[in-house]
């Protein structure tokens, strides 16, 4: 015993325990799982960031060859060293878990998520042998290709390949381009892209356009926003919801939804009643402003008649449910703005929209001499470094491209339409036209983003072959046969041929950052391989080594130059002042052109659901932390995302406090969303700032692909809405869905 | 080999009776080791804490047990600095629960702290300005003292008290025991302190701060008033407890008596402080930070004024006006109700002090956040509970705890 | 003398937040997890688990359709000044594991210290002060992007904003490098400032008169987050609205009335 106690003595009061003590809390402090980044040599390289079409500098920071962070390039035209959280994120998409490691083979049923790796000449030798049927089989048509941009070297490639392959059907995911090309194509005459000098602006009237939410380039748009609150200029925002948008604006006017162009016909109508228009402007440079006797001797009203005939303010108030003084208010204060400037599509610019809304809207804006001016909006000419030599094609390939284009744009019934991808789904499903028996898919993930999500994946599923370059494991992948991963933007070389809504034409460069992580290969690449394997005049097409040699051949003397400054400026179409001639058979501004008759108004394009059983609509809302386009948010994005948007696995709904307490929705319950389109288990979020009556979803969250951080986490707002087709232009112009909320 | 552990002249309960309790405390303990361990090597994420609830359930435990551990360092007080001789019959079982109470409070830190094995860091990059060093030191000083104050019982066991060197030992240790009593005394009345500090130092936490006299916050001397007064009534709860559960007097009534009359007026003038500074702070140190005292009260369904009533006026006031007169502490039942709610209030103050000052919202757009602990906080919490009845049990069965037992249950041989 | 020269050179490093310019939109929340390897989980929903040093918070003005009113507020660390140095959080540390740096005004932390007791998190009125519940982990790959100059925290201890203090040693060695001892305003700047896409934060040395936030902090829409509390936060905020400067503070209902 006494043994025992003076051993015990003798240790206590020996280093011992003392040594022990500080080695186990030096252990806490080194604990080998805890990683341990390693230093190594810094550098910083500039390149361009596509994970949205904003087109922003970003300035690479990376140890040896690891990105560590991904900053924005000051002093770029666009973001002058600002970046959006999901750009900040990049280095987690890089080294993210839903990276695809190689190409893959599906094995098993479609969408079990069984893949078995192959290489990536038995991969393109694969597509060769199913697309190389269809041509032996004299149908290429049946073979389509989505891509979620038709500009740049890329999708020239693929575009390229779907014409001498023999197919009409390639396809561009939708968004407000497509009415605003159209806008500008009517009104103009230019085949353009719309360009909004929001750098200049005084005064700008957002039809519910989320213009710090991600609509047009988002950090440029960010950076005018605090320009204005630097010099004084002014910001309306007119939306049934207090966005961020309209909380940040000067002004909020909470409209009934889909009612906008009736208040910019309003505006209308109190700026020619009173003679607050640009004179000069309309007097010189604009055709249909008045009345005209048309070739059958018939009168046509014109702009100013049509106003003054239908929208009064007292109309306008009773259609939009904004005071009819508020209405006079708002059109002298923009009327008398020195450099106004009017922009619509809803929200992030997803859905296209209607084609007359946005015409009244452009209407506007050139009954203040808005268009081609500083401050105001701008026809963008499209790219025009692509000068490919006109490839030959062979008779299979004639007689493809004499066929109708499945989703019915540019036919008899919607001839002015480029692109009617919303409606693709719907149209395989009725089993109208012909089967598509292959498709392409690149560069967005249609499962997740298109409408009608559930009708869009019965599609899929009834496409035998389909072919993914996504990068990522994501919805439409997981439905693919075969899947040839592209590089990301990090680890690839690509032109990026514009910066959305940006004001004047700017070429970027895109450029590898660090190696690829894994196996993967560059789409462009893919596409000449393909298109090698397939043989004979498809193969002639493509004469290129590599797509780094076409790219290079492509840019000529501007390659080296973009690979020093990463963006190159143009100058736009002219001086400034609307001097340009307008491209229309007139060489005038068009209120109605003449051509089509398609007129600025408002043509109210109900939601879809009958009231009785729907008696809510329910709208959707972007929020800049959460990604809705083909690249899933990032694990920081769902980080930053707030719990009055995300709890656990549950979507919050927004929904009045009034309208909640009407159907027993207490604040935080679970309820079940139910719309003519599908149903969702949300939790209810009562906020003040949404118009009674109406329930608003965030979009950008319900992923079933992807990884545990991004996936899995509330609803995806496209499974509960589907297009609604605008008359005119036959674009998609829903703007919500009649809903039902019902306690669970 | 049982009897002969058994302290002389005194009956005891059959061993199977004996095991079979300890063996269903023992089976508490176990669970609170369970849980225990599965907060060392998992981390804290096992309970229900969060970025608003850094101090919880384990905090207040600390708190709590420290203060009902109190009576040990006031009647050590009494015993030997002031020469209240009669309480020289309830100081073992008073230093025993205090005893436990401080090692529970040491083991429940070990638990609660993010990083244990870097616990002494308090002391070798010790901040002179943090509360929570002087708690540290303090505490760690007087459970030293609080052992050696246990000691000298532990050596008066029969077969230990066998070997010479214990013997002289556990005898010469009671004749320097009122060097420790001091030293004791000394301890707690900080660390005590401190503890109320530790609430009373946070000036961006109107609920919890107080002004005072130089760097210590009136709660600095609440928290020790309270101690002293509340610790003796815990020592006479437990005491009356273990008369019910053994079914024998262990104390006689004049001590206990003594004691409470002591507690009484201890409470009564704390009880006084306590309403005075509720006062000031609600009229004086709450507005002077932009908060009605009723901000810290009206805003959810836990933290109501009931709360206050119930720690100042039921828990408070009541036990004192019981206590400091005659017939109420003669009757058993108005005492033990009397001591009871004292204990509660005690604990019920430092909950308060812990918890409810985290649940109040500071920032204007901020809401108040509630709080339910975990099943691992229970049950580590529980923990030290199960292990002070074993220790108390084991303690009662073989040690001479109550010197009066033998005169007041004679063994009829 | 020396002693002299030395304070007058001492900084004050602070922020000028502008909430008419600031868009909510989490840039800065998401650089700063960039910049500052902050682990994530998989469900990051419970903000009262959540890491991040940068929190923006959606403040409402309360009243119904359509005078509602939201504005964002981004918060980091205050780096309060307190007393003397003693703010809130560093004078109840038991172990020193944060200090105030009298020379830049930065709170730092050092991690490795931390035992994890929590009481600066309780000091704090901000609830700046984030515990790391879990081990920090990521997934497979992606430990690749994390950063240097930033050591990775361990499970068991406190962390928060530390006004990016390694971009101010590694600005400083470059200085001496260069034999200065003096930085120049945009030498020195912070994540989350260099990464707003709205350019609504301002970073610099508030006692320099030729940095941008010595004049912004004068600004008549300039307001601190409680201030009454005598923490002296190093963070300004700047609003045109009142409602959104009264959300600053408490007030007693009487004061309200006044405004
Ligand atoms: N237990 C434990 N202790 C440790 C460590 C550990 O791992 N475990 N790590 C050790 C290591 S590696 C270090 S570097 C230290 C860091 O620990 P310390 O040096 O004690 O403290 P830090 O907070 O890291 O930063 C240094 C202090 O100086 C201030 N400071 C910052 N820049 C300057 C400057 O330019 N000039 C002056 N004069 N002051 C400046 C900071 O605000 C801070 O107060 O901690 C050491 N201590
Ligand atoms: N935000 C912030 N960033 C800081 C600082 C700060 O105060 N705040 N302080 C800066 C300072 S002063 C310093 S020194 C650095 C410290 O940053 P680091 O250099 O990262 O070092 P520590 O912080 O000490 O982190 C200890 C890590 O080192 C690893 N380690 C320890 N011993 C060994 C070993 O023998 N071999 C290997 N391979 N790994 C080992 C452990 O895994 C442990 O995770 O951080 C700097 N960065
Ligand atoms: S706005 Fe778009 S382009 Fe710019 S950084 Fe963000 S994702 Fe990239
Ligand atoms: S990055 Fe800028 S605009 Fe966005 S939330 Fe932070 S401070 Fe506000
Ligand atoms: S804000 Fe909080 S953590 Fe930062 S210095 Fe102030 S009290 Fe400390
Ligand atoms: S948690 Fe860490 S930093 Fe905070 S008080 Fe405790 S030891 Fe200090
Ligand atoms: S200053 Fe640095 S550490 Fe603090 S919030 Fe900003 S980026 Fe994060
Ligand atoms: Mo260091």
């Amino acid at each position: 015993m006494a043994f025992g106690i003076g051993g015990a003595v003798g240790t206590a009061l020996s280093p011992l325990p003392w040594k022990l003590t500080d080695d186990l809390s030096i252990w806490t402090q080194n604990w080998p799982w805890t990683p341990v980044p390693p230093h190594g040599e810094v550098t910083q390289v500039d390149s361009v960031c596509t994970l949205c079409p904003g087109g922003c500098g970003i300035s690479v920071r990376k140890v040896e060859d690891r990105v560590v962070k991904i900053e924005g390039m000051p002093g770029h035209p666009v973001n002058d060293g600002g970046i959006c959280l999901l750009g900040a994120s990049g280095a987690q998409l890089l080294y993210g878990p839903s990276r695809i490691e190689g190409p893959l083979k599906r094995v098993g049923r479609r969408g079990d998520g069984r893949w078995q790796p192959v290489s990536w000449k038995a991969a393109v030798a694969e597509v060769a042998g199913k697309l190389g049927v269809l041509r032996s089989g004299g149908e290429p048509h049946t073979l389509g290709c989505l891509l979620r941009s038709d500009r740049g070297t890329v999708p020239g490639l693929f575009s390229r390949l779907l014409t001498v392959f023999g197919s009409p059907n390639l396809m561009r995911m939708p968004s407000i381009q497509d009415t605003y090309e159209l806008t500008l194509y009517q009104m103009q005459g230019a085949l353009a892209l719309p360009g909004f000098d929001v750098d200049n602006t005084d005064f700008l009237l957002s039809f519910g356009s989320g213009y710090i939410q991600g609509w047009g380039s988002p950090v440029h748009m960010f950076r005018a926003h605090s320009r204005w609150r630097n010099r004084g200029g002014r910001v309306v925002q007119v939306e049934p919801r207090l966005s961020i948008s309209a909380a940040k604006a000067d002004d909020w006017l909470a409209i009934k939804p889909g009612t906008e162009a009736a208040l910019a016909m309003g505006l209308s109508h109190v700026i020619i009643t009173e003679s607050l228009y640009d004179r000069d402007f309309i007097e010189n440079r604009c055709r249909g402003f008045e009345s005209w006797v048309d070739a059958e001797g018939r009168i046509q009203p014109g702009f100013k008649q049509r106003v003054l005939n239908t929208y009064t303010p007292a109309k306008v108030s009773e259609i939009t449910g904004i005071a009819a003084a508020d209405v006079v208010r708002l059109a002298r204060d923009f009327a008398k703005a020195a450099r106004p400037l009017a922009i619509c599509g809803r929200g992030r610019g997803r859905v296209p929209g209607d084609l007359g809304a946005f015409m009244a809207v452009h209407a506007l804006n050139a009954l203040c001499g808005s268009i081609q001016r500083a401050g105001g909006v701008w026809a963008v000419p499209e790219p025009d470094y692509i000068n490919w030599f006109q490839p030959e094609m062979d008779k299979v390939a004639a007689t493809g491209m004499q066929q109708s284009r499945l989703d019915g744009a540019g036919g008899p019934q919607y001839p002015l339409a480029r692109y009617l991808t919303s409606y693709l789904a719907e149209i395989i499903n009725a089993g109208k036209g012909y089967p598509l028996k292959a498709l392409l898919v690149a560069g967005d993930n249609p499962a997740y983003t298109l409408p009608a999500g559930g009708n869009v994946r019965k599609a899929l599923d009834s496409i035998p072959f389909i072919v993914s370059f996504s990068s990522f494991m994501d919805e439409t992948t997981r439905m693919a046969d075969l899947v040839l991963p592209n590089h990301i933007y990090l680890e690839r070389l690509e032109d990026v041929p514009l910066a959305q809504g940006f004001s004047r034409p700017l070429v970027q460069l895109c450029k590898p950052v660090t190696a690829p992580q894994f196996n993967t290969r560059h789409s462009g690449d893919v596409v000449i391989d393909i298109a090698r394997a397939l043989g004979g005049s498809v193969a002639t097409a493509f004469p290129w080594k590599s797509y780094a040699d076409c790219l290079k051949e492509t840019l000529g003397g501007n390659f080296q130059k973009l690979m020093r400054q990463v963006y190159m400026v143009g100058r736009g179409t002219g001086a400034p002042g609307h001097n340009a001639a307008f491209e229309t058979a007139s060489g005038k501004f068009e209120f109605t052109n003449p051509e089509f008759k398609i007129r600025p108004d408002y043509e109210p394009i109900e939601a879809e659901g009958d009231a009785a059983s729907f008696p809510l609509v329910l709208v959707p809302y972007d929020s800049m932390r959460l990604a809705s386009g083909f690249v899933a948010d990032s694990p920081f994005m769902v980080k930053a995302v707030d719990d009055t948007v995300l709890k656990g696995r549950d979507i919050l709904v927004e929904i009045n406090p009034q309208t909640a307490r009407k159907y027993g929705l207490a604040d935080g319950a679970i309820a079940l969303l139910r719309t003519p389109r599908g149903k969702a288990r949300v939790k209810i979020y009562h906020f003040e700032g949404l118009m009674p009556g109406l329930v608003a979803m965030p979009t950008g969250l319900g992923h079933s692909a992807y990884d545990e951080y991004i996936g899995g986490k509330g609803v995806n707002f496209n499974r509960l809405i589907g297009p609604v087709q605008d008359p005119v232009s036959g674009l998609d112009a829903a703007w919500g869905i009649r809903a039902k909320l019902t306690r669970v | 080999m049982n009897s002969g552990l058994i302290p002389e002249g005194v009956k005891r309960c059959p061993t199977w009776k004996f095991a079979l309790g300890v063996a269903i405390a023992g089976a508490v303990l176990l669970w609170g080791v369970y849980a225990m361990l599965l907060c060392w090597f998992k981390g804290l994420n096992q309970t229900n804490m969060n970025n608003a609830y850094g101090f919880a359930l384990w905090i207040w435990a600390d708190l709590a047990v420290i203060a009902l551990g109190g009576g040990a360092f006031f009647t050590g007080f009494l015993r030997y600095i002031v020469g209240k001789d009669e309480l020289k019959h309830i100081i073992n079982y008073a230093v025993l629960i205090g005893f436990i109470c401080y090692s529970s409070a040491l083991l429940i830190l070990a638990i609660d702290v993010g990083q244990p094995l870097r616990s002494w860091f308090i002391f070798w990059h010790a901040n002179v300005h943090s509360m929570l060093t002087e708690v540290a030191f303090c505490l760690s000083c007087y459970f030293g003292v609080l052992t050696i104050e246990y000691l000298p019982l532990v050596l008066e066991n029969r077969k230990i008290d066998q070997v010479p060197f214990f013997h002289h030992l556990g005898h010469n240790m009671h004749h320097i025991m009122a060097v420790f009593a001091a030293t004791g005394a000394f301890l707690s009345f900080f660390h005590q302190g401190s503890l109320g500090g530790v609430s009373g130092v946070l000036f961006a936490r109107p609920f919890g701060f107080r002004e005072g006299v130089l760097i210590w916050p009136w709660t600095f001397f609440l928290f020790t008033w309270s101690a002293a007064a509340c610790g003796p009534c815990f020592t006479i709860s437990i005491t009356k407890l273990t008369e019910k559960v053994t079914g024998k007097k262990l104390v006689k009534d004049n001590v206990v008596e003594l004691l409470a009359k002591i507690s009484g007026w201890m409470l009564t003038g704390y009880i006084i402080a306590k309403i005075a500074d509720t006062i000031y702070w609600a009229a004086v140190t709450a507005p002077s930070k932009g908060f009605r005292m009723m901000d810290f009260y009206s805003h959810n369904s836990f933290y109501g004024l009931w709360i206050l009533i119930l720690e100042v006026g039921i828990c408070g006031v009541l036990p004192a006006a019981i206590l400091i007169t005659d017939r109420g502490r003669r009757n058993q039942k108005t005492l033990v109700t009397a001591v009871v709610l004292a204990s509660l209030g005690v604990c019920l103050n430092r909950w308060v002090m812990v918890l409810q000052m985290l649940a109040v919202p500071v920032l204007p757009f901020e809401n108040w956040v509630l709080y339910i602990p975990s099943w691992q906080e229970v049950a580590t919490t529980v923990l030290p509970v199960a292990y002070g009845v074993i220790l108390i049990m084991v303690s009662y069965r073989y040690l001479p705890v109550f010197p009066q037992e033998p005169e007041l249950n004679p063994v009829k041989s | 003398m020396e002693a002299v020269n030395r304070r007058n050179r001492a900084k004050k490093y602070g922020m000028v937040i502008d909430l008419d310019k600031c868009t909510g939109c989490g840039s800065c929340t998401v650089a700063c997890m960039a910049e500052n390897n902050i682990p994530f989980r998989k469900d990051e929903s419970d903000k009262l688990l959540s890491i991040a040093w940068l929190h923006v918070y959606k403040l409402t003005n309360g009243k119904p359709f359509p005078h509602t009113d939201v504005c964002y507020l981004p918060r980091p660390c205050m780096h309060c000044e307190g007393h003397h140095g003693h703010s809130p959080c560093v004078s109840v540390c038991p172990a020193t594991a944060t200090d105030y740096d009298e020379e830049t005004g930065i709170v730092s932390q050092i991690y490795t210290r931390c035992f994890g007791c929590r009481y600066c998190m309780a000091a704090c009125p901000y609830h700046v002060r984030l515990f790391n519940w879990w081990d920090p982990v990521w997934p497979d790959g992606m430990e690749k992007m994390l950063n240097p100059d930033v050591s990775v925290r361990m499970r068991g201890v406190v962390e928060k904003c530390s006004f990016c203090y390694h971009r101010h040693q590694r600005a400083m060695e470059k200085a001496y490098l260069e034999g200065r001892r003096e930085l120049e305003e945009h030498e020195y700047q912070t994540a989350c400032t260099q990464a707003c896409p709205a350019g609504a934060i301002t970073f610099g040395d508030l006692n320099n008169p030729k940095h941008a936030v010595y004049r912004l902090k004068k600004s008549p829409r300039a307001f601190r987050l409680l201030e009454r509390l005598g923490t002296r936060p190093k963070v300004y905020y700047l609003s045109s609205r009142e409602w959104v400067r009264q959300a600053g503070d408490n007030h007693l209902q009487q004061e309200k009335q006044k405004i």
